[in-house]
């Protein structure tokens, strides 16, 4: 069991890194904030991979329910943002 | 420790920082500080530090980013980057790289990761570890280490997060009658807010109607179950802060302020570190020391001296949620409404 969460974690650890060229890429902040995304909900996987592999996944449960329930405040607070202000360009941005 | 797991999620947390350094539109490194955050709580999980780790998850996931994006919605978005300052910019380059030579040379001083021989191995852990379950019948023994035997250091933890709401408040804020004033004489600090309007979405409203329960059940969970689990008064404060901060977004400035007007966080701010240190002055009262619980078995029923360190502990943690919940949602209010208290994110 132990040998196929390894593989597991880093299966999705290496996805991270493939999604993170994305985010160094990313012409607009939108492709940027997907693929943060993307990141934290892998992130969120991986803890209770950790928990698995330190067999108390009764300890890791919990940051990984709040992870899940708190990722949605900052999607929602920069959508609010770019509905105030919108442009995905900065400097066309500053002039409005 | 987990190896791999440590050396991948370690090397995309530099290359986030250097990503964040680069890239000129602001929001653009605040999102990149998102993922940031979130690879620093895989590691902190990844060594067993599973305090630190939900610490980490609550701040960086649910007040970070939204604190950072509410101060540039309310200031500037563009990273201005002169290149006539090429002299300033080697000096800074200089000392950063003195600072950072002096700090690896300290490394070598401490001792080595997981060396049972170091001094905080051998003196205090193991006495935690021994003794908190029969002082304190309190399983998890960060939360005793941090509620009863380190108290001190977490009452003024709090005070730390009722000063630096206090300040921020009181620096930002704009009186009604002052506005006039200052829009006469400097009248560019207007011109930099975007023009506002009233969005209204019912896809969110729901949303975060539905969500908003659950959280803040979570987050009492954490609050109370602290003793058994990772969790306690910060990070159950920083989910009923968030989940507060989430109301705010999805409606307008006026909800929130009817969810807890001005007056009210500052009461509350207040109230919070009135619990941690009346709790402590109650103590001094029937004969003990300061934020000596024990002795508080002589006025809660049913208890004996070891169980009422454990209720103590949690009458704390109450009032340290209390502090950090309003607290948050006090600053998010300051930072989006640039100080105004009238319309905001």
């Amino acid at each position: 069991m132990i040998p196929f969460l390894y593989g597991a974690g880093l299966f999705l650890l290496i996805n991270m890194v493939l999604v993170f060229i994305r985010a160094v890429q990313g012409p607009t902040v939108i492709d940027r904030l997907l693929s943060i995304n993307v990141i934290g909900t892998k992130c969120i996987n991986l803890i209770v991979i950790a928990g698995l592999i330190f067999s108390r996944l009764d300890m890791f449960v919990d940051i990984a329910i709040g992870y899940g329930l708190l990722n949605y405040i900052a999607a929602v607070c920069t959508a609010k943002f770019y509905q105030h202000n919108k442009t995905l360009s900065p400097d066309s941005g500053a002039s409005s | 420790m987990i190896l791999g797991f440590d050396i991948i999620s370690l090397s995309l947390i530099l290359l986030c920082a250097v990503l964040a350094l680069f890239i000129r539109d602001l929001m653009g490194s605040v999102i990149v500080f998102g993922a940031y955050s979130f690879l620093m709580c895989v590691v902190w999980a990844c060594n067993g530090a599973i305090d630190v780790a939900f610490t980490e998850a609550t701040v960086g996931a649910g007040v970070g980013t939204v604190f950072l994006v509410s101060t540039i919605y309310s200031t500037t978005r563009i990273d201005t980057f002169k290149k006539n300052r090429l002299l300033k910019q080697l000096f800074m380059f200089a000392v950063v790289c003195v600072v950072g030579v002096l700090l690896l040379k300290t490394v070598t001083d401490l001792p080595q990761w997981g060396d049972a021989g170091s001094p905080a191995n051998t003196h205090l852990s193991a006495y935690y570890i021994e003794n908190s379950i029969d002082q304190t019948h309190v399983p998890n023994v960060v939360t005793s280490v941090l509620a009863d035997y380190r108290g001190f250091d977490t009452m003024f933890e709090t005070c730390v997060v009722f000063v630096a709401f206090i300040g921020i408040f009181s620096l930002l804020r704009i009186r009604k009658s002052k506005t006039k004033n200052a829009a006469t004489t400097s009248p560019t600090t207007e011109l930099t807010l975007p023009p506002h309007q009233e969005v209204d979405s019912l896809i969110i409203k729901t949303a975060s109607h539905l969500m908003v329960p659950f959280m803040q059940l979570f987050a009492l969970y954490v609050v109370a179950h602290g003793h058994y689990s990772p969790g306690g008064g910060f990070q159950g404060g920083v989910i009923l802060g968030a989940s507060l901060i989430l109301l705010a977004v999805s409606y307008n400035f006026k909800k929130a302020l009817s969810i807890l007007s001005e007056k009210k966080i500052i009461l509350l701010v207040s109230l919070g570190v009135l619990i941690y240190a009346g709790i402590g002055v109650i103590c001094f009262f029937l004969g003990g020391n300061f934020l000596d619980y024990s002795v508080l078995h002589k006025i809660l029923p049913a208890t004996d001296t070891i169980m009422a360190r454990s209720h103590a502990m949690l009458g704390v943690e109450i009032g340290v949620a209390l502090t950090v919940m309003v607290s948050m949602y006090g600053i998010y209010l300051s930072l989006s409404s640039n100080g105004r208290f009238d319309k905001g994110l």
